[in-house]
């Protein structure tokens, strides 16, 4: 039986090259399937990480109720000063806390791609500002230095946007602006931004003593419990205070969503199309051999091995296309650097990322089509009565 | 027995065959009009934009402010014939998740200036003016929330609060306003800068930015330039620009759309090029030997080519048209979910204008190799082959 099963098989991969263009058809819908689905899919991913990778467990964030971005928050001076006296954060020897209250503005950059404005952060960060986050290093460059009209810009907004290299010279409100350093902060979100010494930031866009959102370092896992505690506890706070990894899975989840649902509905809608395509290449594979299945029934093969023949056939086929669709979507997509408007309404910039388990869905996908479009054909052939195959 | 019979007849000979091609050509054309109508919706900005309308925003970035005596100085710049401005709230009802566009306004000139794109009747501008906390309400909104005139209702602010420390301003809902173009949205509320203004805690006497009429568009450089050129050096510098690319620049923020789209539909058409094409040659060759038969009995060479082709084209049409059904179907069941996300999806007559044309011209081109080869065929060879 086994040998028979090989035989048959053997017989129809190897009349393939009969049906060239017609295969090729298949082999090309499927590989384009997977590639929709995967672009799609990797846009999502890369998106989901930069703001995943932005967002520390030991790090606490405190926003107006109801603001839901930092660039809607506002905070007081006199709530800057509470909040620095709260339980569980890290002091250093001084006993000041580990924390950084913060002004988040939105300026204009253009967009290399499109040539239009684009909304970019302007971040006014205290001197704990870079303590504060995890993996920043300065790569080229230096740090500003306090009280000066300095910025440092983040490595993927100087990607993605014109005007902000080493050196330049940037007009922001009132007063001109230096770009004296370039920042790497382990491909977060805050690669996107550009910071500058909060004092400074404050006076020059006339928003003095006024703060958006404040991050504090935390000691350990149970030091969140007592700030939300502290903070819900005083009415002169009653602020939203969250860890700055939930903030961002929130920020993170409504567009990454978003993206999956537009993806997969396409990849279903192309995968049908391309059933339609399969089914039609494997219907003309099992008619065009029609005589040799009923010679081989004739001679004492069992329908099985038709049926297994022209599955395999179909699978094949499919592979062959899920597999060329994700090599092209990993050459095409993996690390393509894109921008778009995240939830503070500033530019996000991201890289696709194609990690091994989407393209494991991408080939999934490819081999269902291939299963469902070899499968009715290959009952046909199995059961297709040995007189009515030998007429052709 | 005429030869749109033969057509016919030719296609559905083999029923499964025509019916997986018409499948696969539906879906393409499903794909393309869902995409293309939701394409035009995020332009949809830029469509209702008038020529002769300018925006006015700060410099460094248009969430910036602008001092509100900026509306006197521009009313008086040689060229603007009405000006408005108007301030972004920030809104949200009851829960931080349900966004809701609220502008706080200057009443009169608000109204006045986007008369164009919104039904307002003289009955609610006048309550407007007249009710300092009085709201107006887009159509869609309103029936979103089951809102009716007279409803008293908190709108939130997730940027704002009040003096009192409150973040929700009451407003009575004093009108419900249609709109004048299709693809103007009308999930939105409008609210009185004068209340919003008094009662906030920060920002007093600033505004988000302002819009302008020009005598007329060709006066539209010339405005900008004077506008941009009296705030120059000063500590609120201006932006102004046309309405249109204000609004072209916004959805360029969110990414290359228009670029996605495009991949996407070509690859959907890419597919069915192929498919299709394929088939249809195979098809033919099947029928080598008919068409033989047809030539030894007359039919002409141009003849035969039309055949084939019509039932290419045929195949394109039937396919065609149901995958526009289907979008058209599919963009009415979305534009109820995402009404409130991305408003005015719909099938436009641009969209099925093109779509009649890819269909023509797919018709065209997977009939075009298959036609040939029938056209050339010489009878004696066909007879011997098949």
């Amino acid at each position: 039986m086994l040998r028979q099963v090989l035989a048959v098989t053997r017989i129809n991969l190897a009349s393939i090259p009969q049906r060239f263009w017609l295969s090729l058809s298949t082999v090309v819908a499927v590989g384009l399937v997977v590639m929709v689905l995967l672009s799609f899919l990797s846009m999502a991913a890369g998106f989901r990480r930069t703001l995943a990778s932005s967002g520390a467990d030991d790090v606490a964030i405190a926003l107006r109720a109801g603001a839901r971005a930092e660039v809607n928050s506002v905070i007081g001076r006199d709530q800057v000063r509470l909040l620095e006296d709260a339980p569980g954060l890290v002091r250093d020897a001084q006993g000041k806390p580990v924390s950084s209250a913060e002004l988040y503005l939105v300026v204009d950059g253009i967009k290399r791609s499109s040539q239009t404005k684009a909304n970019l952060p302007l971040r006014g960060i205290g001197e704990q500002g870079a303590a504060v986050r995890q993996g920043i290093r300065i790569t080229g460059g230096r740090m500003f230095a306090p009280g000066s009209n300095e910025v440092v810009v983040g490595k993927s907004l100087l990607r993605e946007f014109e005007g902000f290299e080493l050196g330049r010279t940037v007009r922001l409100a009132s007063g001109n602006w230096t770009v004296v350093g370039i920042f790497e902060a382990d491909g977060s979100v805050f690669e996107s931004e550009i910071w500058a010494d909060l004092p400074v930031v404050q006076s020059l866009f006339n928003r003095n003593n006024v703060f958006q959102t404040m991050r504090m370092r935390l000691t350990g896992p149970d030091a969140l419990t007592q700030l939300v505690a502290y903070n819900d506890g005083d009415p002169r706070l009653k602020l939203e205070v969250k860890s700055e990894k939930d903030y961002f899975a929130d920020q993170s989840s409504e567009t990454s969503d978003l993206i999956q649902k537009l993806g997969w509905p396409l990849a279903i809608a192309m995968a049908l199309g391309a059933l339609a395509g399969a089914l039609n290449t494997m219907y003309s594979s099992v008619a065009s051999r029609s005589v040799e299945i009923a010679t081989l029934r004739a001679i004492g093969f069992g329908g099985f091995p038709a049926f297994v023949g022209t599955l395999v056939e179909s699978l094949l086929l499919a592979a062959i296309g899920g597999v060329l669709g994700a090599l092209f979507a990993w050459l095409i997509f993996d690390g393509f650097s894109a921008s778009t408007l995240g939830a503070s309404f500033t530019q996000v910039v991201f890289s696709f990322r194609l990690t091994p388990g989407l393209i494991g869905q991408g080939i999934a996908l490819a081999l269902v089509v291939g299963l469902i479009g070899g499968l009715l054909p290959a009952i046909r052939a199995a059961r297709m009565p040995i007189v009515q195959g030998l007429q052709g | 027995m005429n030869d749109f019979l033969l057509i016919r007849k030719n296609l559905f000979r083999k029923k499964l065959r025509a019916i997986l091609m018409i499948v696969s050509i539906l879906v393409a054309f499903a794909i393309f009009g869902v995409l293309a109508a939701f394409e035009r919706a995020f332009n949809a900005g830029e469509e209702v934009s008038e020529a002769d309308r300018l925006v006015v925003v700060n410099k460094i970035n248009f969430t910036q402010p602008l001092p509100i005596a900026y509306f006197n100085r521009v009313a008086a710049v040689e060229g603007v014939r009405q000006v408005t401005f108007a301030n972004w709230f920030g809104g949200y009802y009851q829960d931080p998740k349900n966004f809701t566009v609220v502008m706080a306004v200057e009443p009169e000139s608000y109204l006045k200036l986007i008369s164009t794109e919104y039904a307002f009747t003289p009955e609610m501008t006048e309550a407007f003016v007249r009710n300092r906390t009085g709201a107006l309400v887009g159509e869609q909104l309103a029936a979103k929330w089951g809102w009716k005139v007279g409803d008293r209702i908190p709108i939130s602010s997730s940027i704002f609060s009040q003096k009192n420390g409150s973040t929700a301003w009451d407003v009575t809902i004093v009108g419900i306003f249609g709109k004048n173009k299709p693809q103007a949205d009308t999930t939105l509320m409008l609210i009185q800068y004068a209340y919003f203004d008094e009662t906030r805690s920060f920002g007093k006497d600033t505004i988000g930015w302002l819009v302008l009429k020009t005598a007329s568009p060709a006066l539209n450089d010339q405005v900008a330039k004077s506008i941009d050129g009296m705030f120059a050096n000063s500590p609120y510098e201006t932006a102004t620009d046309t309405e249109k690319a204000f609004n072209k620049a916004f959805v360029a923020q969110l990414g290359n759309i228009a670029l996605i789209v495009q991949l996407v539909v070509g690859a959907a058409f890419v597919t069915i090029l192929m498919i299709v094409g394929n088939t249809m040659v195979m098809a033919i060759r099947e029928r080598t030997r008919e068409i033989a038969v047809l030539k030894t009995l007359g039919f002409s060479g141009g003849r035969v080519l039309r055949l084939v082709l019509g039932e290419t084209l045929l195949l394109a049409l039937i396919g065609g048209t149901a995958g526009l059904l289907l979008a058209w179907l599919a963009t009415r069941a979305m534009s109820q979910s995402l009404g409130n996300f991305i408003p005015g999806l719909s099938l436009s007559p641009g969209i099925v204008a093109a779509a009649i044309g890819f269909m023509v011209l797919l018709g065209l081109a997977t009939g075009l190799v298959p036609a040939l080869n029938a056209f050339r065929l010489r009878i004696a060879d066909g007879m011997g082959r098949g």
